[in-house]
């Protein structure tokens, strides 16, 4: 058998991946949490609900926690987030080097020469950080956030140098400015060198202008489809954005205004007149185009989608805008407005992979490096930073509904262990939950995976289905945790 | 409203239709990683300057009365020939079932496989523009009704860039990995409480159904129609699952498959060698799946590419460099075969272009716009091809 050079590559990978979970054991037992010192209750439906929308599935502690001091301080508590220790999780990424390294070094070290790149290395440890801090970070509302504008200013990294591009793209624009100005989050996006190769704005020339970027800047990013722009205005923003680019030597990989290429006419855009100012003149459009009231009700509306419900309340919207332009897009107190006054009324969304996978971890104890967690994002359709279009993995209920049989062979995999590098902490929460009857051991599995025990009669069939096959005691406790997680139920948060 | 497994406020699935239409054939797609050398392939033995340029690697004509018999070209059309190591072929080739389309292929001259690969399953002509796939928005821009989770598939450890899009798509290894795995006696109990989870629900007894189906499929022990004999290669496993799973019927529209080291810069062998065992696995593999499904080939469009071709003379090293014009096949019950199609542009001076290339006299996008048309019930091909106008070639009835 010969290895070409990129297989001998990805072995070395799972090596060190998988020595990596051997001598850090101590750090994931800290970080899958603690076992509680008493056994946990069922939680009321909507504090269930409330909280598995601020976090990526809510541990038991968290549900303690959450419970003692309630929605606000929780929520004023997680918006604080460089004051809550995250140092296990801090430690445990240190070993991801290329999350600190600018486009320069990420070139230099997926470049394999003569034009031959590995394509895997950089992206898939962007895509383990990523899944390890959902996992992991007590910090899971910035967590939540960064991965709302992640969708948000959606990039493939499969186009072009997008592959190592997008894990500065992740650090400088998105981990930056989750949850700190919008205004801020828009300028470094559009200065952001992986955003212009995913959107071809390094294809904009005075000779040649692309729209790609002009448009999608004003459609997805800020104003929204009907937000009032014209085709026109595309056309004028895109000679703006002429010159945009990135460099290809020396500091490769940079941002860079090319002034030969730039269009240096006059420019109308949304009506007002751009006078010829270089650089300048796109980022004058920027600073208009992030306090613009359609900007302040597409962004409200899409986060009170994210947290509320996929159609949310008119009202809240309504607050939410107004809030927006009132602090002039500080994305901490629109979402105050859309959490406080809007939680309450939340309806249930299906799940995303990423959060049925990951919720399914948390809920468990679990520990993970998450490495093999990739293969099965992919096959249910959410493998990070791969979704193609600019508009970002689908929020919406309906786009994830139907593709169940990952999901259940997840739920099967997961609960024997069998998903490499990570296991479930199953047997030592039931030993603290210590009812002395499967029936009570059930009712325990549902409150941690579902929030309350199931129904009487609803247990009592699924418990008669499993021992019609056959199982002893032990097996069905393993069963039913495995088909809780592949049940209706759990697929909605 | 936790208690119960199956909520009752879970939404119907209701899908906009985007372009409505019954789905047409199963599509399979043969990716030929590394730019086939398809003068090899498909031989123009009724050329001379084909000899000329290929003192070493050319393959002699049929008729050719210095060379053995088994290292002759096997003649098609009285000028093509195919390479002899492709004999499986020559069956289907007389029943009229599979067509050729020569010096085919994509405008881009880069004769870079990356970038080639990636402007060819976007079906884009270059870097700018949607960043899916053709099959994704293939997929997408056409609703058949179908939420079988196995509706369209890569072969392989990730599904190909061509099927990127908002359709999940399956990357499938093997039909094994769909399996639910564990001993028997786990299976049938977690079998039995998904019944007990999912007993109300359409979807989730729909995914069981198909979840059975395919736990009795193994490769290993499949039995192909007509004593067909797969190569025992990675290419030959992608075809035979392909073929389970159209006979098990659960609702394959596509398959995907590539197969690599195409690349042959050096000693890339003529009669035999390392390109002629490619090109037989190629072949048998073909004509093995066109063997097995006979009775289904009505219902399958098979077409096979490559991101381009090579260079016309060989090189120094007995191997081909990067060139331009490619080649492709479509197989199917519908298709106008037993047919070189496409224009001809020669292999001599003043007739090929760039550094000593083939031509491209036929786009590849005009072969996949009248699949995607007359087989595939899919009309959106301005959408799939954005800015392309397809010329149609009739390569199907």
């Amino acid at each position: 058998m010969t290895l070409s050079r990129r297989d001998f590559l990805k072995l070395g990978a799972l090596v060190t991946a998988s020595a990596a979970l051997a001598s850090c054991a101590p750090i994931y037992r800290r970080l899958a949490g603690d076992l509680p010192s008493v056994p946990w209750q069922a939680m009321n439906a909507h504090d269930f609900l409330a909280l598995n929308r601020l976090t990526f599935g809510s541990r038991v502690e968290e549900r303690a926690h959450f419970a003692e001091i309630g929605l606000k301080a929780y929520i004023e508590e997680q918006f604080a987030y460089d004051s809550i220790n995250d140092f296990d999780c801090e430690i445990l990424l240190s070993s991801f080097k290329t999350l600190k390294m600018d486009a320069n070094e990420l070139e230099g070290i997926s470049n394999q020469l003569f034009e031959n790149y590995d394509r895997e290395k950089v992206p898939n440890e962007l895509r383990q950080a990523t899944l390890l801090r959902q996992l992991y970070s007590k910090r899971q509302l910035y967590e939540v956030m960064v991965e709302f504008w992640s969708d948000h200013f959606n990039i493939f990294i499969e186009k072009g140098n997008g592959f190592y591009l997008k894990t500065v793209d992740d650090r400088e624009v998105i981990r930056k400015h989750a949850l700190g100005s919008f205004r801020d989050l828009v300028w470094a996006s559009a200065h952001s060198p992986a955003m212009m190769i995913y959107l071809d704005n390094q294809a904009n020339e005075k000779s040649h202008p692309n729209e790609n970027y002009a448009r999608e800047l004003m459609e997805l990013h800020t104003l929204g489809v009907n937000g009032g722009y014209s085709q026109q205005d595309v056309m004028e923003l895109a000679r703006c954005l002429t010159g945009w680019n990135v460099k290809e030597h020396f500091w490769l990989g940079d941002f860079v205004f090319k002034a030969d290429i730039h269009d240096t006419g006059e420019k109308k855009v949304l009506g007002l007149t751009i006078q010829p100012a270089d650089q300048s003149e796109a980022e004058q459009v920027i600073e208009y185009l992030v306090t613009h009231p359609s900007t302040a009700r597409f962004i409200s509306t899409k986060l009170a989608r994210r947290f509320i419900a996929d159609e949310p309340p008119q009202d809240i919207v309504e607050k939410a805008t107004q809030t927006f332009l009132d602090t002039q897009g500080d994305i901490q107190s629109v979402l105050r407005v859309i959490l406080l006054d809007g939680l309450s009324l939340a309806q249930p969304k299906y799940k995303r992979p990423a959060n049925f996978i990951l919720s399914s971890l948390r809920m468990l104890n679990a520990e993970s490096d998450a490495a093999a967690l990739h293969d099965y994002l992919l096959r249910m359709g959410q493998l990070y930073f791969n979704w193609p279009t600019p508009d970002g993995y689908p929020d919406r209920s309906i786009a994830w509904q139907g593709n169940l049989m990952p999901r259940w062979q997840f739920a099967f995999e997961y609960i024997r262990d069998e998903i490499k590098n990570t296991k479930h902490n199953l047997k030592a929460l039931l030993d603290v939950s210590a009812t002395g009857s499967l029936t009570g051991d059930v009712d325990a599995l549902a409150s941690l995976l579902l929030g309350a025990p199931l129904e009487r009669g609803i247990r009592d069939e699924l418990l008669a289905s499993i021992r019609s096959a056959d199982a002893n005691s032990e097996e069905t406790l393993l069963i039913v945790a495995a088909s809780l997680i592949a049940s209706p139920a759990f697929q909605w948060r | 409203m936790f208690t119960q497994v199956m909520p009752t406020w879970m939404p119907r699935l209701s899908f906009a239709p985007v372009n409505a239409a019954p789905r047409g054939d199963t599509l399979i797609v043969v990716f030929l990683r590394g730019a086939a050398d398809v003068l090899n392939m498909v031989v123009p033995h009724g050329e001379d300057a084909y000899y000329q340029v290929r003192p070493s690697l050319g393959i002699p004509r049929p008729d050719d009365p210095h060379s053995k018999k088994e290292n002759r070209a096997l003649d098609l059309d009285g000028f093509f020939g195919f390479h002899p190591s492709m004999r499986s072929l020559i069956e289907v080739w007389q029943s009229q079932q599979l067509a050729i389309i020569h010096a085919c292929g994509a405008p881009d001259e880069s004769r870079s496989h990356f970038k080639s690969m990636e402007l060819m399953e976007r079906g884009v002509d270059d870097e700018s523009g949607p960043a899916s796939g053709w099959i994704g928005r293939h997929l997408a821009s056409l609703n058949t009704g179908n939420t079988s989770p196995l509706r369209a598939i890569g072969m392989g450890t990730r599904p190909q860039r061509s099927l990127s899009g908002s359709v999940p798509v399956s990357a499938l290894r093997s039909i094994t990995d769909f399996h639910l795995g564990g001993d028997a006696h786990a299976l049938q109990q977690m079998r039995s409480a998904l019944n007990a989870v999912y007993q109300n629900d359409v979807m989730g007894q729909d995914t069981l159904t198909i979840m059975d189906t395919l736990e009795k499929l193994d490769p290993l022990t499949y039995a192909a129609s007509r004593n067909a004999k797969y190569p025992d290669t990675e290419f030959g496993l992608a075809l035979k699952q392909t073929a389970m799973l159209i006979k098990a019927e659960v609702g394959l529209e596509v398959s995907a498959i590539d197969v690599g080291g195409w690349d042959t810069h050096f000693a890339q062998g003529s009669v035999l060698g390392q390109m002629p065992n490619l090109m037989k696995d190629l072949a048998d593999g073909l004509a093995a799946f066109h063997a097995d499904m006979l009775d289904h080939m009505n219902q399958i469009t098979m077409v096979t590419m490559s991101e381009f071709g090579r260079r016309a003379s060989e090189n120094g090293s007995l191997g081909t460099d990067h060139g331009h014009g490619s080649m492709m096949m479509v197989l199917g019950g519908n298709v106008n075969g037993g047919k070189v199609h496409g224009e001809w542009p020669g292999l001599g001076e003043g007739q090929l272009i760039g550094p000593g290339d083939l031509a491209v006299t036929t786009d590849y996008r005009d072969i996949l716009s009248e699949v995607l048309q007359k087989r595939l019930n899919n009309l959106a091909t301005a959408e799939i091809f954005p800015n392309y106008q397809p010329n149609i070639k009739n390569v199907l009835m």
